[in-house]
């Protein structure tokens, strides 16, 4: 065999296999774009809700990449400067380390034709509200009483059936800030919590990544756990004995954002999505079952089973400001590794 | 072989280089920087990680933890090693078929079949509870024996399938030779069985401690948040707290670790193959 001859069917064979990756490939158009989505309920949601809206109204298709909201930051900063996805969706306190790291692309609220449906303050010059998350409590209601609120938790009889998890995710956080709050700490103050864990850690049941603690709670491994209402009601959908429970002291909400990344190559198409995901039908479909977001456009009357009725009511929840929970936070990560060990 | 033989190493040589070597550097630098452009530099994660009391048992619990499932892994496949020896070929194809099984699910899957298991209300429990062994759920889900017990069943082709190989290079010839000079099943076992089969049961040593030292999803799963072990300490570091310098410098502490441990099992291979 001649080098040719060796070399033609090299090149014919890569070749192939080239054009074999080919149509696997999304088409990189003008109309497509790719989003950051929570992995779970909002994945499932978006993908069957918002995707086809968005087809149907701008042509555009979006290719989802699930990352919980700190490992978008995460990505974002470490791919320093080259946006791995158009579009992130966060909470507070990812949303607040954004702006400070420069993650986001300046937001023109002008350029949503259903910035009229949102309340005011709802979009500004980083990104725009899509979404509110509630935090409480959730226990099987089979094997425990409905517990009152956060100090219930601390109770022998829910304290061994309690799944615990860090300062890592922000329903964590805010829930391990409540639980300070009960005794006598503060959103600056977790110190009487710590205090309280030591006494019941022994007892504790599980102690867990976040992402864990739904598979924990489904096979029985844990009965009480804080989360927020869409893994209630994912699980509960799924035949889940789970229910939720607002704490005596309230439920914690906080608003879930949509920002654009810095540099984006897909901006018009980013616009587009933002605003198909706060227009009224993909906000009274997504406050349905099996979903139950809790709708920001104000057209829209949430689902029964939706825990806020109104966004008026929202303003009843417990709040935190991240701007000062932000900069103690991975302090507290470290604490929690070092009190949790055996 | 031929005077430019080495050329066929380059392209494997560049890829290794640009994809391995520079990034790994790159963490390095990472590890000793202050800033996110290396504008300077300090000691101050790898004194975080060595000069800590936290860290250093997170190091020591994942090296005890490898350490462990290599003893557990090695107790389990010696004998089945040993039975596929001497077994007929129909049980032999039985049990490389068992062998190779756990390697052909993914890994989330196994993880979460031993949550099953394992759990308050798994399999185990509910035997025991069934027939009266106990009368309240063990604990095992959340426990350096369930976390090692199930790092048994995940890592077990690894140490399994490098022996065999060793077992099957024995010429049959030397067992009956040492039977008949008089030798005991027990001491032709000791003797000449195992010194033979000892490379192979190194190699698969090195193989289940590497992998069950760095078993991220294993050891965050079915150990939790009570065990502390580098992996998911390296995850938490990058991923959530943004401190690079001390996830690297502990990146690099379980890779120098890991390392030590596997240089020493093959030194020790070289030893018993001389």
């Amino acid at each position: 065999m001649t080098d040719l001859s060796r070399r033609t069917v090299l090149g014919a064979t890569l070749g192939l296999a080239g054009a074999a990756l080919l149509p696997g490939r999304p088409a990189r158009a003008a109309g497509s774009m790719t989003a950051a989505v929570y992995p779970g309920g909002w994945d499932e949601a978006l993908r069957a809700v918002l995707s086809p809206a968005l087809k149907q109204a701008h042509g555009v298709d979006v290719a989802y990449e699930p990352l919980f909201a700190v490992d978008q930051i995460a990505k974002a900063r470490a791919a320093r400067g080259t946006a791995p996805f158009d579009v992130f969706v966060l909470d507070p306190g990812p949303r607040v380390s954004g702006i400070d790291l420069g993650l986001f692309e300046p937001f023109d609220p002008a350029r949503l034709p259903n910035r009229d449906k949102l309340p005011a303050g709802y979009a500004d010059t980083v990104g725009a509200g899509v979404a509110a998350q509630v935090v409480g409590i959730a226990y099987n209601p089979k094997k425990l009483a409905k517990p009152a609120g956060w100090r219930d938790l601390f109770k022998p009889e829910y304290a061994s059936r309690l799944g615990l998890t860090g300062f890592g995710t922000t329903f964590g956080t805010i829930s391990l800030i409540e639980m300070a709050k009960v005794f006598g700490g503060s959103e600056s103050d977790v110190e009487p919590l710590f205090v309280e864990l030591r006494k019941i850690l022994p007892q504790v049941a599980a102690v867990a990544q976040p992402a864990a603690m739904a598979g924990l709670f489904q096979q029985g491994q844990i009965d009480v756990m804080y989360t927020n209402t869409y893994t209630v009601t994912l699980l509960k959908s799924r035949g889940v004995d789970i229910d939720f429970a607002v704490p005596e002291t309230g439920a914690a909400a906080f608003g879930t954002t949509m920002h654009i990344a810095k540099g984006s190559k897909n901006i018009d198409a980013a616009y587009q999505y933002i605003d198909t995901m706060i227009s009224t039908p993909v906000q009274a479909a997504l406050s349905q079952a099996p979903y139950f977001f809790v709708p920001v456009n104000t057209g829209v009357t949430p689902g029964a089973d939706v825990p806020v009725k109104s966004l008026d009511e929202l303003k009843n929840f417990v709040s935190h400001d991240w701007s000062k929970i932000n900069p103690l936070r991975a302090r507290w990560i470290d604490r929690f590794n070092r009190e949790m060990a055996k | 072989m031929g005077e430019g033989a080495w050329k066929l190493a380059v392209p494997l040589g560049l890829a290794q280089f640009s994809f391995f070597l520079a990034p790994l550097l790159l963490l390095a630098a990472t590890s000793f920087a202050t800033d996110e452009n290396f504008s300077q530099f300090s000691v101050q994660a790898w004194l975080d990680v060595l000069g800590d009391s936290f860290h250093l048992g997170a190091v020591l619990n994942t090296l005890r933890l490898g350490a462990l499932a290599v003893l557990a892994t090695m107790l389990l496949a010696v004998p089945l090693a040993l039975l596929h020896m001497v077994a007929g070929p129909g049980l032999k194809k039985i049990i490389l078929l068992a062998a190779v099984l756990p390697l052909l699910t993914s890994v989330v899957v196994r993880t979460f079949a031993w949550i099953v298991i394992l759990g308050r209300e798994g399999v185990i429990n509910t035997a025991l509870l069934s027939t009266g062994i106990v009368s309240s759920p063990v604990a095992l889900l959340q426990t350096e024996p369930g976390l090692i017990l199930a790092l048994t069943q995940i890592e077990m082709p690894l140490m399994l399938l490098p022996l065999i190989a060793a077992l099957a290079r024995i010429d049959p010839s030397l067992l009956d030779a040492s039977s008949a000079l008089g030798a005991s099943l027990f001491r032709t076992l000791r003797k000449v069985v195992l010194p033979l089969a000892l490379p192979g049961l190194l190699a698969g040593a090195t193989l289940v401690f590497a992998s069950a030292a760095t078993a991220f999803i294993s050891q965050s799963v079915i150990g939790g948040g009570r065990l502390a072990y580098l992996p998911a300490l390296v995850w938490q570091q990058a991923m959530v707290v943004f401190n690079w310098p001390l996830a690297a410098a502990m990146a690099l502490t379980l890779m120098g670790s890991v390392l030590a441990v596997a240089a020493a099992l093959s030194a020790l291979a070289r030893g018993a193959q001389a």
